[in-house]
């Protein structure tokens, strides 16, 4: 069950759209912040706040890209899938990544840090080729940088670090 | 009308037509996965390529997206448009799994054919096939998405034509899936049309899988007899088993689809159980020696002794040769209808349905606003609820006034009224939304009796009296299951009154049975099965004869009915159903299902239509076969094969009057006192869309209808509303295994006033003490009914017979 607050926050916002359903991405969004992906029962809590049938909403939960409908890791690294990309290194950097997590694409890392997936055209052709993780964008991708950002990543999940937002891109880093 | 050219032919269409359709008036099929009449164009698929040569915009086209324009030249066989199609498959097939020799619908199906026309043979593509999992959807439709080309017709239909909202596209690109949240039965009651409509075999007919190909079956153009709608269907037999059927199209009545009640309600015919064989005193005999017997019986009894009881599941043949035969002999009856209310309701509805004013099913889906009186269309006549929802989708309002917590695919008005205050409301709106100007006669006097708006008016009423007042095309919808026969009268003049109003006004009723139609045709109008089984109770008649009538089913009083049966000296029973009366029948005589004998059956806009025999009939070969190798027993007919049309059983039972008519074609309708029937066309040259009755002269009741006077006093009673349900209630569909897990919890429907003031909550079970029993039941509550009555669904496995009409609050308690 969604906490209170964030149940009546939802329920308040809903109240102020003349149709529902313009705001089903941002409740699952609000749904997902909270348990962490979109489980069976989350969506049919988020599809009963919007009105909907669970089969409406979780057409648009497996639609789209940053709804997660099983569980991920603390860091969701999303490699850019897409035309500029794949002129500019998309495969090396999609198999580096596979090597140094030890993980497939669209899997999880055992110890539950990393969920690698494909995304199909970020915008960032100019820098590419780039991911993102947990929305915040990285271009011009080496095996080096790489490395450094894993290796950040991992010191952070060490020290405690809350876990970062997923609320949209929120900056971006070279 | 545009002129066009499609491949040097020249056709001329209606403006708006669009390419594929135009060609297909030539006779030539074009290539299509995502195009199907009833769900128009999207234009996903694109294999309905053509090449524009002269027209608008020239090249290679998409011909379901392409509105025929004149002059337009068009190629469906340049090589550029057979070229691209060509593609089309390929790329279509890339994923597919070629596994059509274990496929249902392999032998009827459009990617079999669209691969073949289309050219594409050799595999060039060596990748790995994407693959799915399934889901089990329930009894009825069997899943297996890996044969899937995406072409979105499965999740159109569901969603946008029907209304249903548990199956869609999920997922996304080449892994886009059509199913449902998770494994479950679907919820829709049309979702057998899914087998229908997919091109290929992700969704197939799950009862009869594995049973045949098409190829193999026997396929018979037939009427579907499990409501009153008369709706079109393919009837597929093998192995003397009716095995499955398919919608049929009919731009008249049921449109491309079917509802899942019709679909499957036939099993009752190739039931393990039926019984096939003459029984006298239980003992089986031979049907002559059987028929012997009970004439022989009869024939000791004065006529008026002997009563007869036929029931709407009958086909017209049957209905009037029983007819025939109780008036040729004097014999009391026939009985069609189970007391005076169910006969003078569909008397009325019939009588008032006249030209001019009879809608179509067909042209329920072209109205601008109706009128939804005393129905319930989803669980009456669920095709209805269809053709209703298109109409809202081409922006018709709705209106339902009825008591029940009516639930629809789509959004509606709804004003829960108290039965008896329908006729009031009905009265006040059709007052409310036109004006005296222009009435003159029996109209404006008419106008002038209905009740003024009332001081406290509904919002909702005064909307849905504006929208009706702005209709050109209104409908009234008018049920006759739970109403008083003088509201069906009035919704007749209702209609009469918005004609007179300049408007293109139409009527439609639903009536309770297949064949009601008949039945009130033919139907005396003093006989009915209350009435019988009380002459029996008092002495006067000592010989029942029920011809394809189970009482056990269609009799309110349970009671009285076991009290006759008890005295009853000689019980006859014809039927092909195995029922508690054929059961206890001194005589049995086992007949035909309407699969084996055909006949007609006048749906409820008095449409005749003729439905025809599907096989020879006998046993299925799995049941004499002890569902292994058909038995090697070597004789010259069929086994099984006793069961006779019931029209001619009763010709025989009549004995000589009627002897020349045993056997031959009988003239069924020339001796009939029913003139309508006197039209009515050979049935080798029936019409495919039926033949319509109307009254010969204009109803003498035209604007005579008096309304009710309405009680609102609060009543220490609750009215009880019996009221049918989509699955579950139909005699004939009951039968149907596969539909028992569509079937409704008995539950008992009470508006929140009512519940809080008896104290119950939803969820709470009651019993309800009614003369000597007591009935349980789990109680909803319900906001969206009306109060001071109790809803209880008819349901055959619930014992609904006790409840009588009304019931007091304090024999009302928690259980």
């Amino acid at each position: 069950m969604l906490p209170k607050e964030i149940k009546d926050r939802l329920e308040a916002e809903i109240r102020h759209v003349e149709h529902p359903r313009e705001l089903a991405v941002d409740v699952m969004f609000a749904v997902q912040e909270h348990y962490g992906y979109l489980s069976d029962a989350a969506l049919a809590e988020a599809a009963a706040l919007l009105g909907m049938t669970p089969l409406e909403l979780d057409e648009l939960a497996t639609f789209y890209t940053f709804t997660f409908r099983e569980p991920v890791g603390k860091y969701v690294i999303h490699v850019c899938d897409s035309v500029v990309c794949w002129m500019n290194g998309y495969a090396s950097v999609r198999d580096y990544l596979c090597r140094r997590l030890s993980i497939g694409m669209g899997e999880t890392t055992a110890d539950g840090l990393f969920t690698l997936l494909p995304v199909c055209c970020i915008g960032y052709c100019d820098r590419s080729p780039a991911m993102l993780v947990n929305r915040r964008v990285h271009g011009e991708l080496t095996p080096e940088k790489i490395d450094g950002i894993l290796a950040k990543l991992r010191r952070e999940a060490e020290s405690g670090a809350e876990r970062p937002k997923v609320q949209g891109v929120d900056a971006i880093t070279g | 009308m545009p002129k066009l050219t499609i491949d040097d032919r020249e056709i001329e269409v209606a403006g708006g037509t669009k390419v594929i359709e135009a060609a297909a008036r030539l006779g030539i099929m074009i290539p299509r996965f995502c195009y199907h009449p009833a769900l128009g164009s999207v234009g996903a698929c694109r294999v309905c390529a053509v090449k524009v040569l002269e027209g608008p915009v020239k090249g290679v086209q998409m011909s379901c997206m392409l509105d025929a324009a004149d002059g337009m030249q068009v190629s469906t066989t340049d090589r550029e448009a057979v070229e691209f199609r060509r593609y089309v498959i390929e790329w279509l097939m890339m994923n597919h799994p070629h596994d059509c020799p274990v496929c249902d619908e392999g032998g009827h199906c459009l990617l079999q054919d669209m691969t073949v026309s289309g050219g594409h043979g050799i595999r060039r593509f060596p990748g790995k096939k994407r693959t799915y999992p399934d889901q089990d959807l329930g009894p009825l439709v069997q899943h297996e998405m890996n044969r899937c080309i995406h072409c979105y017709r499965c999740t159109r239909f569901y969603q946008q034509f029907c209304g249903y909202r548990d199956l869609g596209a999920l997922s996304i690109g080449n892994r886009t899936y059509f199913g449902r949240v998770a494994s479950g039965r679907l919820e829709s009651p049309f979702s057998g049309n899914l087998s229908d409509i997919c091109p290929t075999g992700v969704f197939t007919d799950k009862p009869s899988r594995y049973f045949g190909r098409r190829w193999d079956y026997q396929r018979t153009p037939t009427i579907c007899i499990n409501c009153s709608l008369g709706c079109h269907a393919v009837t597929s037999v093998r192995y003397r088993q009716v095995a499955r059927q398919e919608a049929r199209m009919s731009a008249a009545v049921n449109g491309w689809f079917l509802c899942d009640r019709g679909r499957y309600g036939f099993f009752y015919a190739s039931l393990p159980g039926r019984p096939r064989q003459a029984a006298v005193k239980g003992e089986t005999t031979t049907m002559d020696e059987a028929i012997a017997h009970a004439r022989s019986r009869l024939e000791t009894l004065p006529p008026d002794a002997i009563a007869v009881n036929g029931s709407a599941r009958s086909s017209l043949e049957v209905l009037a040769m029983t007819e025939r035969a109780a008036r040729l002999k004097g014999w009391r009856g026939p009985a069609f209808f189970a007391d005076a209310g169910a006969a003078h309701n569909v008397k009325t509805a019939i009588a008032r349905l006249e030209e001019g004013l009879a809608v179509s099913l067909g042209e329920i889906g072209q109205a601008d606003f109706i009128l939804v009186v005393g129905a319930d269309p989803i669980n009456e006549a669920p095709m209805l609820a269809l053709a209703l929802r298109q109409a809202v989708q081409k922006g018709a309002g709705i209106l339902v006034l009825d008591p029940r917590p009516v639930c629809l695919p789509f959004g509606f008005m709804h004003v829960p009224t108290a039965p008896e205050a329908l006729g009031a409301v009905l009265g006040r709106l059709v007052k409310k939304s036109i004006g005296p100007a222009g009435l003159d006669g029996p109209a404006a006097r008419f106008y002038a009796s209905l009740p003024d708006e009332p001081a406290t008016g509904q919002e909702v009423l005064a909307r849905a009296a504006g929208l009706l007042a702005a209709s050109r095309r209104p409908v009234i919808v008018c049920g006759t299951g739970i109403v008083a026969s003088a509201l069906v009268g009035l919704a007749a003049d209702a209609a009469l009154l918005l004609t007179a109003a300049q408007k293109k006004a139409g009527l439609f009723y639903i009536l309770p049975e297949a064949n009601s139609f008949a039945s009130g045709l033919l139907a005396p109008p003093e006989s009915t099965t209350d009435r019988i089984l009380k002459a029996v109770v008092d002495g006067d008649v000592k010989a029942l004869v029920f011809v394809e009538n189970d009482p056990f089913a269609t009799s309110p009083d349970r009671e009285l009915l076991e009290r006759a049966l008890a005295k009853v000296e000689l019980l006859v029973v014809l039927d092909y159903l195995d029922t508690p009366v054929s059961r206890r029948a001194h005589v049995f005589l086992p007949t035909q299902t309407l699969y084996e004998s055909g006949g007609i059956f006048i749906n409820q806009e008095g449409r005749a239509q003729y439905s025809a025999a599907a096989f020879a009939g006998g046993a299925p070969i799995l049941e004499t076969g002890g569902s292994d190798h058909p038995p090697r027993v070597y004789g010259t007919g069929l086994p099984g094969a006793d069961p006779q049309p019931a029209g001619q059983i009763m010709a025989q039972l009549a004995g000589e009057p009627m002897a020349s008519e045993i056997g031959a074609r009988p003239e069924y309708f020339g001796g009939s006192t029913v003139s309508e029937l006197a039209e009515l066309p050979d049935v080798e040259a029936f019409p495919e869309e039926g033949q319509r009755l109307s009254p010969k002269n204009l109803p003498a009741d035209r604007f005579k209808s008096v309304l009710p006077p309405s009680s609102a006093a609060e009543s220490d009673e609750l009215e009880i509303i019996l009221t049918e349900r989509t699955f579950g209630s139909e005699d004939l569909s009951s039968y149907s295994a596969c539909l028992e897990t569509r079937e409704d919890e008995p539950l008992a429907g009470l508006h929140r006033r009512d519940a809080e003031s008896l104290g119950i909550r939803e969820g709470d079970g009651i019993a309800i003490r009614t003369g000597n029993t007591t009935l349980e039941f789990a109680v909803r509550v319900y906001d969206n009914m009306a109060s001071g009555v109790m809803v209880v669904p008819r349901l055959q496995r619930l014992p609904w017979q006790g409840l009588g009409k009304r019931v007091r609050r304090q024999d009302i308690r928690k259980a």
